[in-house]
C-alpha cells in the first residue's frame, strides 16, 4: 500500500511509501487511498495533529503521475480528474484536527498542492528540499488547487512567479516567502516535529494559514490592493509573452485563472475555474508534445551506457571513472567555454594554448561567465575566486600526464588534430581519456594516431558552452565501453544532456542543422532581393519564417552568432564526406569572401552596431536572377523538410539508434521548439506521406537531388508508419 | 639524520610596487606558484604533509595565508598549513621549518614558499579616528552622535601608511634605509661604491632574463586578464652609472649616501619549493635540484640590521664544517648596496673575525661568485618571498653550472641574519 496510517502519542501519521519506487507519486490510486484514510480520521477529533510524512529518502511527493495526464484525451475527463483531486485535498484542508506536511525533500506539483492543503508545513535543511509547481513546463496548469492556494499563501507576486516559471523554491526561499512555517534539521526530526506540534497547540501560529505571512516593505503599505494586483497581472502577462512569444498557452491560462480567482471567497468557484482550464490544456497537442520532451529530457539527462551487445559484457560491470582533472587544449571560444564549465563543477583544468594572449582571453571569458553568475547571485565572490583558481594556463604539456581526460578544442583541421593526438599519445597516462570537441571531423582518424584508440571519444559541446544543454558523445568502433561510460558520467556531472552518436561526417546535430542553414542561404539567394516596394530585407523575412515556427532565432541570426567562417568550414567538411547537397550555397561564399562573418566581425547578415538591422551590403551580392518575393509557406517547408530528410538518412545510416535521440539533439542543441515535440515528433504530426509528397514535388520543381526523399522516409510512407510507433 | 632534498621550485615574475601585479593579492600569488609547482612536478597533492609559507604583511583578509593558499591549490583539506614570519627571512624560515620537520621524522614532503604583495598593504586610520568611529557606533541618539563628531579634526583623517610602518623598526626607531646609512657611515662605504654595486646588479639581472624563464611562471592577472606578465620588471636595460649618481640620498637628505637607486625595490612576488626527504625523493624516482646542508639564524643590533649576513655566514659555515673557499656561489640579499658592502668589509676584516670568534670561517668573498644573476636592487625584494627566491635562483644556477655548493644569506629587519648552505 502506498499510503498507511498509524497513531502515536495521540498524533496521527499518514505515511506515503509507494512500493517498488524511489519516489512517491500522487497517482489516482494514491489519492483514493488517501481519501479513505481522511474519511476515517475525520471522526478522530481528539487527535493533537495529523502529520503527512514520506518514508522515501529526499522525497515528499514528486508530483502527479505524468502518464495519467498524458493519457487524457477529453477535456471533460481532464476536468473531472482535476476535480477529484481537488475534492480530496479540500477534505484534508477542512479537517478540524491541525494538519501538517513534513517536507524532507522534493515536493513538486501535486506534492506541493497536497502540502498547501495542510494547515502547516514543516521543511528541513536537506538541500534536496524543492517545493514548487512545475506544471506549466508540461503545457498544463496545477490542477489540485495550486492556483488557488499558492498566491494566497505566499502573496500574488511570488505565487505568480512560481506558477509561471515553474521554478521550485529551496527550503530557505520557501521559508522566506511563507510557503513553509519552519525549517528544522533532518537529523532528530521527530524531536523538532514534537516541538512544532507543541508550538501549534500553544497557539504560536495563527490558525488561519493565509494570515501567517508577514508583509514587509512596500507590500505592507500597498497591501494587495486592487491596483497592485492589476499591475502584477499586467506585468506577468507581458513578461510571459516576451519569454514564450505566445507559443505556450499554459502560463497565460494560469494568469487568467489566478486573476479570475484571486478575489473569490468561495473556494469551490476558484477550484472550478482551475479544473476547467486544466482540462482544456491537458488535451492540447502542445501539452502532449511537452510531455514527450519531458520524457526525452529525463531519459537523456540520466543516460548511461546502453546494454552490452551480444558477446560483450553488459553495462553493470563497467564503473565510470571519476573525472577530477581535465586538460583542455585550445583556449578559444570553445576551449575557454569548456574550461569554465569544468571549473564551475570544481574539476581541475589545465588549459593549454600556444600563446599567452589566447590563454588570457580564455581566462577572461571564463571569468565573465562567473561574474554574471555572481551578479545573478548564483555564486558568491569566494566561490568565483575558488572556481577561477581551478583553471591554470600553460603553453606546454606540463600537468597533462595525470589528467583524467584531455579535451581537445584546437582549430578544426584534421592534420593539426591528428598531430595533436599523436603528441598527446606520448604524454598522457595510460588511463587518460582523449576527447575531441570537433564538430565534424573524423574521430576514428584521430584515434588511429594513438596507441590505445579505445580511449578516444568525441565530446561535442555547443556554443555557448555554459548555456547549451546538449553534448554529442561520439563513439568510434574502437571506443571502449568504459570510455563511453566515463564520458557520459562527466556530461551528467556537468549538468549536460548527452546523446550517443556514431562517428560519421558531421555527426548528428550539425549535419541536420547545416542542411537547413544551407537551404536558408539558397532561399535568400533566390528571393532575398529588397526593393522599394518590398522594404523588408529577405534576411529578416526568412529569419521571421523560422522564428514564427518557434525557433529561438532565424538561420541568419544563428549564423551571425556562430560565425559564417565556422559554418562554411563545416559545410565543406560535410560536402567532402556526404556529397553535393552540402556544397555551400553561392551567397554564403560571397558573403564569406567579403569577411562579413557575423557578430565577431561586427557585421554579418546583420549589422551589430548602435543601429542594428539587416546588412545592406548583402543586397549588392545577389545575382541578377534573384527575385524579390518568396513563398513563406514553401520556404518553411524547404527548410524544415530538408532537416527531416537528413534526419531520416541519419536513422537509415544508424548514426543514432532512435528518433528520440534526434529530437533530443535538435531541442537541446539547436533550440528546436519544444512545443512541437521535436523535429521527428513534428514530422509525425504531418505524416510521412505528406512529407514525401512535398519533397518529391520540390525535387521535381527545383530539379534538386537534395530533396529526393530518403529511403527511410519512403519506407515509413509505404508501411504507413511514423518515426515514433 | 635524513638529508633534505629540494626537488623543484617556481616563482612569479617580481614586479615593482603598484605595477603589473598590482591587482594580485598575496594569497593569489602564493596560489599560482603552489598550483604550478604541483602541476609541473606531477606530485600527488595527497602526498604533501604540510604547506608552510612565509609572509610579512599578513593580509587581514587571508588569515593564516598558507592555509588559504593550500586550499585554493587543490591540496587536500586534511593537510595542515601554517604561516611563518621572520621578517625578511620569512621565506628562509619556511624552508627551515620543513627541513627540521623532515629531520624529526614528522613528514616526507612539504610545499614551502614565500609570498608578498607590497602593493596591497592597506592604509590605516589614526587611533583618534578609530576611537571616534567606535564611539559613534555605540552612540544611542542623533544628538550624541553629533556631539562625538565635533571632536573630529582634519589631522585625524591622515592615513597611516602600512608599508612605511612595516619598514620602520619600532625598537630602534629607524626606517630600514636609515639602518643602511648607519652601516655606510660606520664602514665608510662611499656613494660611488654603492652606485657601482647597484649598476652591476641591474646589468647582471638584465643578462639573466633568459635564464630566469626557467624559474618563472607567467601570471595573467585577474580580474582583467588583459595580458600575461612574463618577466621581472625591476631590472633596467639602459641603467647607467650617471643616472644612479644623479639621485638624491633618500634617508639622510643632507649627508647620506643611500638612494632609492642603490636600495632594493619595493616589489610583489611569490616563490615556492617542493621539499622532500632524500629517501622519499628516491622512492618516487625524483631528481632533486639540490640538498640543504646547513642553516642558521643570528641576532644583531637592530639599528645595524644589515650586518646580519656577516655574522650568519661564518656561523653557518662552522655548522657545516666548511670554509668560505668551498663555496662556489653566494647570494647575499641586496636590501641595500651599503649593507652588502659593509658585510663584505666585515668578513674580510681580521679584527671582525677575531672579535666574534669567526676565525677560519670568515674571509674575502670572491665578487665574481656573488649575486651572479643580480639581486634585489634590480629584481626587487618582496619581503616574504625573497628568501625562497634566493634558494631557487641559487639552486638553478648551481645546476646550470654544475656546482656542488652554494650559500644564501639575508639581513633581517629588526636585527637578524640568516644563512643557508645548499649542496648538490
Amino acid at each position: 500500500m502506498s499510503v498507511q496510517y498509524r497513531e502515536q502519542n495521540n498524533i496521527g501519521f499518514i505515511e506515503f511509501d509507494q512500493p517498488g519506487s524511489k519516489v512517491n507519486l500522487l497517482t489516482a490510486e494514491t489519492l483514493r487511498s488517501l481519501e479513505t484514510l481522511l474519511d476515517e480520521v475525520r471522526s478522530k477529533a481528539s487527535l493533537d495533529a495529523l502529520v503527512l510524512f514520506s518514508k522515501k529518502r529526499d522525497v515528499f511527493i514528486a508530483g502527479a503521475d505524468i502518464k495519467e495526464i498524458e493519457h487524457i484525451t477529453d477535456a471533460g475527463e481532464g476536468e473531472k480528474k482535476s476535480k477529484a483531486g481537488q475534492d480530496i485535498l479540500n477534505k484534508l484542508e477542512d479537517l478540524t484536527v491541525p494538519t501538517l506536511a513534513v517536507i524532507d525533500g522534493v515536493a513538486l506539483g501535486g506534492g506541493c498542492e497536497l502540502a498547501m492543503a495542510c494547515q502547516y508545513r514543516l521543511a528541513t535543511f536537506n538541500e534536496k528540499v524543492k517545493i514548487g509547481l512545475p506544471e506549466v513546463s508540461l503545457g498544463i496548469i496545477p490542477g489540485f488547487g495550486g492556483t488557488y492556494r499558492l498566491p494566497r499563501l505566499v502573496g500574488l507576486a511570488e505565487g505568480l512567479k512560481m506558477i509561471l516559471s515553474g521554478k521550485p523554491a529551496d527550503g530557505a526561499k520557501a521559508m522566506k516567502i511563507g510557503l513553509v512555517d519552519r525549517l528544522v534539521p533532518s537529523q532528530n526530526l521527530n524531536h523538532y516535529l514534537d516541538e512544532f506540534i507543541n508550538d501549534v497547540r500553544q497557539g504560536k501560529f495563527s490558525s488561519h494559514k493565509y494570515a501567517r505571512r508577514k508583509k514587509k516593505g512596500l507590500a505592507a503599505i500597498l497591501g494587495e490592493s486592487f491596483l497592485a494586483r492589476r499591475i502584477a497581472f499586467h506585468q506577468s502577462r507581458r513578461s510571459v509573452l516576451k519569454l514564450t512569444k505566445g507559443f505556450y498557452p499554459a502560463p497565460l491560462k494560469a494568469i487568467d485563472v489566478v486573476q479570475a480567482g484571486i478575489h473569490l471567497t468561495d473556494r469551490q468557484k476558484g477550484m472550478d475555474l482551475e479544473s476547467k482550464a486544466f482540462g482544456a490544456l491537458a488535451v492540447t497537442e502542445i501539452s502532449k508534445n511537452l510531455i514527450h520532451v519531458f520524457y526525452i529530457s529525463e531519459k537523456y539527462r540520466k543516460l548511461s551506457l546502453p546494454a552490452g551487445q551480444a558477446g560483450l559484457s553488459g553495462a553493470e560491470d563497467i564503473v565510470p571513472r571519476k573525472i577530477r582533472k581535465c586538460a583542455v587544449l585550445g583556449a578559444g571560444v570553445m576551449g575557454g567555454g569548456i574550461a569554465q564549465l569544468l571549473s564551475s563543477q570544481d574539476i581541475w583544468v589545465r588549459l593549454k594554448d600556444i600563446r599567452y594572449e589566447a590563454l588570457a582571453l580564455g581566462l577572461k571569458s571564463a571569468h565573465k561567465i562567473f561574474q554574471q553568475a555572481l551578479q545573478k547571485r548564483r555564486l558568491k565572490k569566494h566561490e568565483v575566486m575558488a572556481k577561477m583558481a581551478r583553471i591554470t594556463p600553460t603553453l606546454d604539456y606540463n600537468g597533462f600526464k595525470n589528467a583524467d581526460m584531455v579535451i581537445e578544442a584546437v582549430v578544426e583541421d584534421l592534420n593539426i588534430k591528428e598531430k595533436v593526438f599523436s603528441e598527446l599519445d606520448q604524454i598522457v597516462g595510460a588511463q587518460t581519456i582523449l576527447a575531441t570537441n570537433t564538430s565534424a571531423l573524423s574521430i576514428t582518424a584521430m584515434a588511429q594516431k594513438t596507441k590505445d584508440p579505445s580511449k578516444v571519444i568525441g565530446l561535442h559541446f555547443f556554443n555557448p558552452v555554459h548555456r547549451m544543454p546538449l553534448v554529442e558523445v561520439i563513439t568510434t568502433s574502437l571506443t571502449s565501453r568504459e570510455t563511453i561510460a566515463t564520458t557520459l558520467n562527466l556530461a551528467k556531472q556537468l549538468g549536460k544532456t548527452p546523446i550517443i552518436v556514431k562517428d560519421s561526417c558531421g555527426f548528428l546535430v550539425n549535419r541536420i542543422l547545416l542542411s537547413y542553414m544551407n537551404e536558408a542561404g539558397r532561399l535568400l539567394e533566390e528571393g532575398g532581393r529588397q526593393t522599394a516596394a518590398n522594404s523588408t530585407s529577405g534576411i529578416a523575412r526568412i529569419d521571421k519564417v523560422m522564428t514564427d515556427f518557434g525557433m529561438p532565432m532565424g538561420p541568419f541570426s544563428l549564423s551571425d552568432e556562430v560565425g559564417l567562417d565556422v559554418g562554411i568550414k563545416v559545410l565543406h567538411i560535410l560536402e567532402d564526406g556526404l556529397g553535393e547537397r552540402f556544397k555551400p550555397n553561392g551567397i554564403f561564399e560571397k558573403i564569406y569572401a567579403q569577411g562579413l562573418l557575423g557578430k565577431k566581425s561586427g557585421r554579418g547578415f546583420y549589422i551589430y552596431a548602435k543601429k542594428r538591422g539587416p546588412n545592406p551590403q548583402i543586397q549588392k551580392l545577389f545575382s541578377t536572377k534573384s527575385r524579390e518575393t518568396f513563398d513563406a509557406d514553401e520556404a518553411l517547408k524547404r527548410m524544415v523538410y530538408i532537416m527531416v530528410n537528413e534526419a531520416a538518412r541519419c536513422l537509415e545510416e544508424k548514426i543514432v539508434e532512435e528518433p528520440d535521440t534526434i529530437d533530443a539533439g535538435m531541442i537541446f542543441g539547436t533550440g528546436f521548439p519544444p512545443f512541437r515535440g521535436g523535429l521527428l515528433k513534428y514530422a509525425d504530426s504531418l505524416g510521412a506521406a505528406a512529407i514525401v509528397h512535398e519533397l518529391e514535388r520540390l525535387w521535381e520543381k527545383w530539379e534538386a537531388e537534395r530533396f529526393r526523399p530518403a529511403a527511410y522516409l519512403l519506407k515509413l510512407k509505404e508501411q504507413n508508419r511514423k518515426f515514433y510507433n | 639524520m635524513e638529508r633534505v632534498a629540494i626537488i623543484d621550485g617556481i616563482r612569479t615574475p617580481f614586479c615593482k610596487f603598484a605595477t603589473d601585479l598590482n591587482d594580485v593579492e598575496a594569497a593569489e600569488l602564493g596560489r599560482i606558484v603552489t598550483r604550478e609547482l604541483i602541476e609541473r612536478s606531477g606530485i600527488d597533492p595527497a602526498r604533501i604533509d604540510e604547506v608552510i609559507f612565509g609572509n610579512v604583511t599578513q593580509p587581514v583578509e587571508a588569515a593564516n595565508i598558507s592555509r588559504v593558499i593550500a586550499l585554493l591549490s587543490g591540496i587536500p583539506k586534511t593537510t595542515p598549513a601554517y604561516t611563518v614570519h621572520r621578517n625578511c627571512a620569512s621565506g628562509i624560515e619556511a624552508v627551515v621549518q620543513s627541513v627540521m620537520k623532515i629531520q624529526l621524522g614528522e613528514g616526507h614532503c612539504y610545499i614551502v614558499g614565500g609570498t608578498e604583495s607590497m602593493s596591497n598593504i592597506p592604509f590605516y586610520f589614526t587611533k583618534h579616528l578609530q576611537e571616534i568611529l567606535t564611539q559613534l557606533s555605540r552612540a544611542k541618539n542623533v544628538m550624541s552622535k553629533l556631539q562625538i563628531l565635533t571632536k573630529l579634526r582634519p589631522a585625524h583623517l591622515k592615513p597611516r601608511i602600512g608599508l612605511e610602518l612595516g619598514l620602520t623598526d619600532p625598537v630602534c626607531g629607524l626606517i630600514m634605509g636609515q639602518t643602511a646609512e648607519v652601516l655606510a657611515k660606520e664602514f665608510g662605504i662611499t656613494r660611488e661604491e654603492q652606485d657601482a654595486f647597484a649598476l652591476t646588479s641591474h646589468r647582471r639581472a638584465v643578462q639573466a632574463r633568459e635564464i630566469f624563464k626557467e624559474e618563472i611562471i607567467p601570471v595573467i592577472p585577474g580580474p582583467k586578464y588583459a595580458k600575461a606578465v612574463e618577466a621581472d620588471n625591476g631590472p633596467r636595460e639602459g641603467q647607467t652609472l650617471e643616472a644612479l649618481q644623479k639621485l638624491k640620498p633618500y634617508f639622510d637628505r643632507r649627508s647620506g649616501t643611500v638612494t632609492v637607486g642603490n636600495s632594493s625595490q619595493i616589489t610583489d612576488g611569490a616563490a615556492a619549493l617542493l621539499v622532500m626527504s632524500e629517501s622519499g625523493a628516491t622512492a618516487l624516482r625524483l631528481k632533486p635540484l639540490g640538498y640543504v646542508r646547513a642553516y642558521t639564524f643570528i641576532g644583531v643590533e637592530p639599528s645595524r640590521m644589515g650586518i646580519g649576513p656577516a655574522h650568519a655566514i661564518p656561523r653557518v659555515l662552522r655548522k657545516a664544517g666548511m670554509t668560505l673557499k668551498k663555496i662556489q656561489a653566494i647570494e647575499i640579499n641586496e636590501a641595500f648596496a651599503a649593507q652588502v658592502l659593509a658585510c663584505l668589509n666585515a668578513l674580510e676584516s681580521e679584527h671582525f673575525a677575531k672579535e666574534f670568534g669567526y676565525k677560519g670561517y670568515a674571509g674575502a668573498i670572491d665578487r665574481s661568485l656573488l649575486n651572479v644573476n643580480g639581486g634585489a636592487i634590480a629584481l626587487g625584494h618582496p619581503v616574504g618571498a625573497t628568501g625562497v627566491r634566493l634558494i631557487l635562483t641559487l639552486l638553478k644556477h648551481m645546476k646550470r653550472r654544475n656546482l656542488d655548493t652554494g650559500l644564501a644569506a639575508l639581513c633581517v629587519g629588526g636585527g637578524q641574519g640568516a644563512a643557508v648552505i645548499l649542496e648538490r
